[in-house]
């Protein structure tokens, strides 16, 4: 069973009713369950904000590490216990702002890992600041004209290498988001899920949604599947691009 | 077998034969050697790991994952890059993780004067991350000791559950002398904790109860975390109360140094009384105080600007005269001088 991966002990969780967080944990338990990763062979590393309290409630040995550092502690673990299956889930900001060095160079060593972003395009758990995902014009409490710069481009950033896996994917979209993270589990390479999630308190709301609900139907107006065996994805479609 | 052996080369075979299987490090001056060392070693064996890392924070945080997950794990550097590793030397604290730092200290601040030698991160060392910690910290002065305290050091690391730090400087470091490394004997401490993948804990650098659980608005818990943390570290401390002293009954002062400088000012010891603390964290109170007994003028002499020294007189609680080596200049010459001047009397 699927809840025998999470400490439900320990709910509820620290995060506001309608995160995205809920449905990509467990999302990534039933894909754990089903490929038969518990504690004795998986090890997920997450790193701070909303996002780093997800080690926390999977029952298997987890790290929360410092603001960013996610990636260097897990290809460290990942190199010293080759066996151990190694899932870094982790915010948009902490992996492409802080920890934007080690993305560019943990995805050109390549290690086996897998990547789960959880890209809400903001600073949640600090009340709602721009981050490096967040869309030019946005309203935030850090860029109250609009953010004034494009969002990092994590396709173009995850394609720079000579292998990749880089799939994106919605919370509303819960079937692809459980595949992607399948499929990236088995890739036996550097594995990222850019996971588009909605923040409803912190975000949402200043765009003008009601509700997390809203915002899930936005996603799915938005995205659609890209064509099978597509190289590249447009900005509003979901799916894998990959090169072993 | 007698050898002439390097410093740095000392303290990455003392790593070796503590059992250490895990370095990260990013290059940088006058620390390098280790890490081409670790380099080599990697390359002949396949279990021993090595990664060049992006910076040094990632090498930092690499160490302590590399630990947890079931490995005796190292890195060095100098002052720039240990500045860059303070947040992971507190994160290593809160997590209860026993790994190694080596700085081989240069002048600083910033880039500052590489490669020249300094002692200018000792307050770094103990102070350096935020929040309260207690790291023990070892400065050996010779080749056999930087062999020696590796070893200690991968010990004390493992007794305390945290961050040990070995302090070198680029005269220690580049120092060349002939050793048998082989007759030296140091007891080696296995690892304590089980290796990630056979349990559902949770290491987090959040304030937590001893289950892992974060506890971040509960001052009773942290306070008593915070007090079991203190009140091991001295435990572990009190095994490892290193220092040297040398008397002088015909001298009524006391000069206290360490590291390179204790080797330089060593002629001074027919004036003086010597005294050379080796475990430099934490600080060697009773020791300090029994030694410093009876000499009526109390020295530190440093290759910093009386970093040690204001230390001391907290611990002493009584006045100290500084003798700061600047620069990088770190002589018997200049030794004498700052003596001279601020003993106020000629010193030769």
């Amino acid at each position: 069973m699927f809840k025998d991966l999470l400490k439900l002990e320990r709910f509820p969780t620290t995060w506001c009713p309608g995160c995205g967080l809920g449905q990509i944990m467990i999302q990534l338990a039933m894909v754990m369950d089903e490929l038969g990763l518990d504690y004795t062979n998986c090890v997920v590393v997450s790193g701070v904000g909303c996002t780093g309290r997800l080690a926390g409630y999977m029952n298997v040995d987890g790290i929360y590490t410092l603001h960013g550092r996610t990636l260097p502690v897990a290809e460290a673990v990942k190199l010293v216990n080759p066996s151990l299956k190694v899932i870094v889930v982790s915010g948009d900001g902490d992996l492409a702002s802080i920890g934007g060095n080690h993305l560019l160079h943990a995805a050109r060593r390549n290690p086996d890992l897998t990547v789960l972003c959880n890209n809400n395009q903001v600073y949640g758990l600090t009340g709602g600041q721009a981050g490096p995902t967040t869309p030019r014009d946005t309203r935030t409490v850090s860029s109250p004209a609009g953010a004034p710069y494009d969002p990092v481009n994590l396709q173009n950033l995850m394609k720079s290498g000579a292998k990749y896996f880089y799939a994106k994917t919605t919370v509303y979209h819960q079937l692809h988001l459980r595949n992607c993270v399948k499929e990236a589990i088995a890739w036996p390479g550097f594995a990222f899920v850019d996971i588009t999630s909605q923040c409803i308190e912190n975000n949402g709301r200043r765009l003008g949604f009601n509700s997390a609900y809203e915002m899930l139907l936005h996603f799915r107006k938005t995205y659609n599947r890209a064509a099978e065996g597509a190289e590249t994805l447009e900005p509003n479609q979901i799916g894998i691009v990959r090169k072993g | 077998m007698k050898r002439l052996v390097q410093g740095n080369e000392a303290v990455f075979l003392g790593a070796l034969k503590a059992g250490a299987n895990f370095f990260a490090g990013y290059p940088i001056s006058p620390s390098s050697e280790i890490l081409v060392l670790a380099a080599e070693h990697a390359a002949r064996d396949p279990d021993f790991k090595f990664i060049q890392s992006e910076d040094e924070l990632a090498a930092a945080n690499a160490i302590i994952g590399a630990s947890l997950a079931g490995a005796k794990s190292f890195t060095a550097t100098s002052g720039p890059g240990f500045t860059l590793m303070q947040e992971a030397i507190g994160y290593g604290h809160q997590v209860e993780v026993p790994t190694v730092f080596v700085n081989v200290q240069r002048v600083g601040p910033a880039t500052g004067m590489p490669t020249m030698p300094a002692q200018q991160d000792i307050v770094q060392t103990n102070y350096g991350s935020s929040g309260d910690y207690y790291p023990l910290v070892f400065y050996p002065n010779s080749v056999e000791e930087c062999y020696r305290y590796a070893i200690t050091a991968f010990n004390a690391a493992e007794e305390s559950l945290s961050p040990a730090i070995l302090l070198s400087d680029a005269f220690v470091g580049h120092l060349n002398e002939v050793v048998d490394l082989d007759a030296i004997a140091v007891e080696v401490v296995p690892r304590s904790r089980p290796p990630l993948g056979t349990g559902k804990r949770f290491f987090t650098g959040l304030a937590h109860d001893e289950e892992g659980q974060p506890r971040t608005a509960d001052a009773m818990v942290y306070r008593k975390w915070l007090a079991k943390v203190k009140t091991w570290h001295e435990k572990v401390a009190a095994r490892y109360s290193d220092f040297e002293f040398k008397g002088n009954s015909s001298s009524d002062t006391l000069l206290i140094s360490y590291g390179i400088v204790s080797r330089v000012i060593a002629p001074l010891a027919s004036q003086f009384a010597l005294f050379r603390p080796i475990r430099i964290f934490p600080m060697l109170g009773p020791e300090l105080q029994e030694c410093t007994q009876g000499y009526e003028r109390i020295v530190v002499i440093e290759a910093n600007d009386g970093q040690y020294a204001c230390l001391v007189e907290c611990e002493l609680k009584r006045d100290v005269i500084r003798v700061p080596l600047l620069g990088g200049r770190v002589n018997l010459d200049l030794a004498k001088k700052g003596l001279s001047e601020k003993l106020e009397r000629e010193v030769s």
